[in-house]
């Protein structure tokens, strides 16, 4: 995959963290988890207009053109500032989806829009098992002449409630194809679901009967899926990275400013080893990711597995230190008003979200299998 | 001579340099012990060994960057000898520290590896706490007479000089009243005596001085200022640390791959899915570990310091008594076995109780969180109530 020249990525990563630091405050992401549409319509299109919602999308469409490297970077930004957006839905996994399927019509059709921003799109990958694996899809798609018509249910389809174009997973015959449904369609009915992080938004998906139009070849599509949870998962990793910084050093600095029996709780050992063992966490979270973004742009032969590793470590490293962190502060971080919270809730739902810890295991030590015969 | 080395070096001078004499000596590989000592003789006598050093003791006055170019040069012959500036404990020590006569006396030797050292650090009384040590050194005309103990000195049989911090002054604060020593280790009032560790080998000892002698000229700084010089010693040592873990010791290859993998096959258990999910969390943190180390190498060249390299050890211990807590999950009840005829439970047991090896010796973990949690993330440190009072007056156990 592609990378931009260094200057540019740092550019960018500039451009990006003044966004963040001026329209993605702690207030900020309190008014905006508490709206209907879960994102600031303002911020989105600033973030278009930098570049950052096309980044992976090829120029030719719009986009950025940029690889794994600028959007782990992006998305360790977006991680500690907890944004509330659609990036990694519409600008990673459905772009990063409609490009592995190479389907040139339909990019022609949805990139442009999908890179300025004018259109959010998304993929319904899951039924409500939850698993992103091909026996987890439950939706069945049925060819009516030329055209296509779906059946079943899709879950934690993220941003579903928002989106202009779904991209569905759906068996048919003996293979996994994905399909583009207008979410508007007769026999589509999208259900909002609650989250426990406010930040994000999760649809259930219901399609009876409801018209679709096949992307790219059939049976292709399990490993286009697979190619653009790659990326999804490599945007997560750096969100997880980027947040566990985050919340280590508001805890730092609390730690040294918080006073109890005369001195600073920092200075008590039982702070401060948590502090320590978190530092480990936070630092090797942000190794797995940046080394998985770097082995997947590079196309190296272990990509996969640096991915996997990545995906497990950033999600257990990013709940230990959100966790530990509720506990060092003590009270005050048992109050919604404190952002510790908001934090756990992001790593809690990041850690499930396409592949929970153990399943990345449990591909971590096959892939090592594999390589060693 | 020293005015010619102190001409500015190109680095692309510099690297024709030291390609021609490769090409003009370097014959190897070393195929003995002989052969590796006129090697490394050689080395020194060209002044390759220890090029950041000043010309005066057999350096080049290069900088950093320059000695990794001569290191580069070297390694990709696959000579060895240089790089002594950054590696050898003894003679860097000496040349921060020592006085022109030990100098002269030492450094050569020390850098031919003709001299046996070894530390006289810890003791019973002063383990995480180095700056309570109580052994004495007292002047007498030209020299000291030290009586006390060491422990964990590891070579201390073969030794010709122990390193040693001692108390000179006792009417002072802890830190300020200790003095650094080359002390002459074959003489009377040295004795050694082999400690059995838990893992039933002895590679360390422990060392008892009674009247022993120390040359004055032997004497590493000032008087009472050896916690400075011990400083500089021991970041020398925690540099050449890190890698020193050592792996399973029956010898017995558990074959090619992942070990732990190679292991759960074996034991016939890699298809149980919890044993899986354990050996993923043991691989993943040595992975980690190593990109953590790999990224702060990179943070060092672009001349930023990096928070990484104090996280290695600490690391390193968790890896350890991970690893050896799975290969016991995966042996099971077998893991209650020893000897030949159990090389695996030998492993898993030997590597258990070696775990300790590294998570208490060269500071255990506690001590290292306190590190990290003072000197990288800035936490402040806890009142020491024996900071700033005469160590005479310092409660002990």
């Amino acid at each position: 995959m592609v990378s931009l020249p260094i200057e540019e990525r740092l550019a960018f990563q500039g451009s990006m963290l003044r966004l963040l630091a001026e329209r993605s405050t702690e207030a900020d992401v309190r008014r905006v988890m508490e709206t209907d549409a879960g994102y600031d319509p303002d911020v989105w299109k600033a973030l278009a207009e930098i570049g950052a919602v096309g980044l992976l999308v090829d120029p030719e469409y719009g986009g950025a053109g940029a690889g794994p490297l600028e959007l782990e970077l992006v998305m360790e930004a977006v991680g500690a500032a907890l944004l509330c957006s659609p990036l990694l839905t519409s600008g990673v996994l459905a772009a990063g989806l409609l490009q592995a399927l190479g389907d040139a019509e339909a990019n022609a059709r949805l990139l442009p829009g999908i890179a300025d921003g004018s259109r959010i799109a998304t993929a319904a990958l899951t039924g409500s098992a939850g698993t992103w694996t091909p026996d987890g899809v439950a939706v069945r798609a049925r060819a009516d002449g030329e055209a296509w018509g779906l059946e079943g249910q899709a879950s934690f389809v993220t941003h579903g409630q928002i989106a202009d174009v779904l991209l569905v997973a759906a068996v048919e015959a003996d293979g996994i194809s994905v399909f583009e449904v207008d979410p508007t369609a007769g026999g589509v009915a999208v259900k909002p679901l609650p989250v426990f992080d406010h930040t994000l938004r999760l649809a259930q998906i219901s399609f009876e009967a409801a018209p679709a139009r096949l992307v790219g070849k059939q049976h292709a599509g399990w490993n286009a899926v697979e190619e653009a949870l790659g990326l999804a998962r490599v945007a997560l990793a750096g969100e997880q990275a980027g947040g566990g910084r985050r919340v280590l050093e508001f805890t730092v600095d609390y730690a040294k400013n918080r006073i109890q029996f005369g001195r600073s709780i920092g200075s008590y050992q039982a702070i401060k080893h948590m502090a320590a063992d978190l530092l480990v966490e936070s630092e090797s979270a942000t190794s797995a990711a940046r080394h998985a973004a770097a082995q997947l742009a590079a196309g190296a032969p272990d990509a996969k597995s640096a991915v996997e590793l990545a995906a497990f470590a950033c999600a257990d490293a990013f709940v230990k230190i959100c966790a530990d962190a509720i506990q060092m502060h003590g009270g005050i971080a048992f109050t919604w008003n404190h952002p510790a919270h908001l934090y756990l809730r992001r790593a809690r739902a990041d850690a499930q979200l396409f592949g929970a810890p153990a399943f990345h295991r449990e591909r971590y030590v096959a892939e090592l299998e594999a390589a060693h015969g | 001579m020293a005015d010619d080395a102190a001409l500015p070096v190109t680095d692309d001078s510099l690297r024709e340099e030291v390609r021609a004499w490769l090409a003009a000596n370097w014959t190897g590989p070393l195929q003995s012990e002989a052969e590796r000592k006129a090697w490394v003789a050689k080395v020194i006598e060209a002044r390759w060994a220890v090029p950041r050093w000043p010309t005066e003791w057999m350096g080049r006055g290069l900088s950093d960057a320059q000695a990794r170019v001569v290191e580069r040069e070297f390694a990709a012959v696959g000579a060895p000898g240089t790089g002594q500036d950054r590696t050898n404990l003894w003679a860097n020590t000496l040349l921060a520290g020592g006085t022109q006569a030990l100098k002269e006396k030492l450094i050569v030797p020390l850098l031919r590896g003709d001299v046996g050292m070894c530390l006289l650090y810890s003791e019973p009384g002063a383990g995480s706490d180095l700056a309570g040590v109580r052994t004495r050194a007292d002047r007498q005309g030209d020299h000291f007479v030290v009586n006390g103990q060491k422990v964990w000195t590891s070579y201390a049989a073969a030794a010709d000089y122990g390193m040693l911090i001692a108390r000179t002054d006792w009417d002072v604060p802890k830190h300020r009243g200790i003095s650094f020593f080359f002390l002459p280790m074959e003489q009377p009032g040295v004795e050694v005596r082999p400690l059995r560790q838990i893992t039933g080998e002895s590679q360390f000892n422990e060392v008892f001085f009674t009247d022993a002698v120390c040359p004055a000229e032997n004497l590493l700084g000032e008087l009472g200022q050896g916690w400075g010089v011990l400083q500089t010693a021991l970041a020398y040592e925690r540099s050449a640390m890190g890698e020193g873990a050592r792996g399973p010791r029956s010898g017995v290859s558990e074959g090619p791959g992942e070990p732990l993998i190679a292991l759960a096959r074996e034991a016939g258990v890699l298809s149980d899915p919890l044993i899986r999910q354990e050996i993923a969390r043991v691989i993943a943190l040595k992975k980690l570990n190593a990109l953590n180390t790999a990224r702060a190498k990179a943070d060092l060249k672009q001349g930023t310091t990096s928070a990484l390299m104090s996280l290695g050890k600490l690391a390193m211990s968790r890896i350890l008594h991970e690893e050896a807590r799975v290969r016991t999950l995966i042996l099971g009840a077998g893991s209650v076995l020893e000897g030949p005829d159990h090389p695996r439970a030998e492993d898993a047991n030997f590597l258990t109780l070696n775990a300790y090896f590294t998570s208490i010796g060269g500071g255990t973990d506690q001590i290292q969180r306190n590190i990290i949690g003072e000197r990288v993330l800035g936490l402040p440190k806890e009142p020491e109530v024996d900071r700033d009072i005469p160590f005479r007056e310092v409660r002990t156990s």
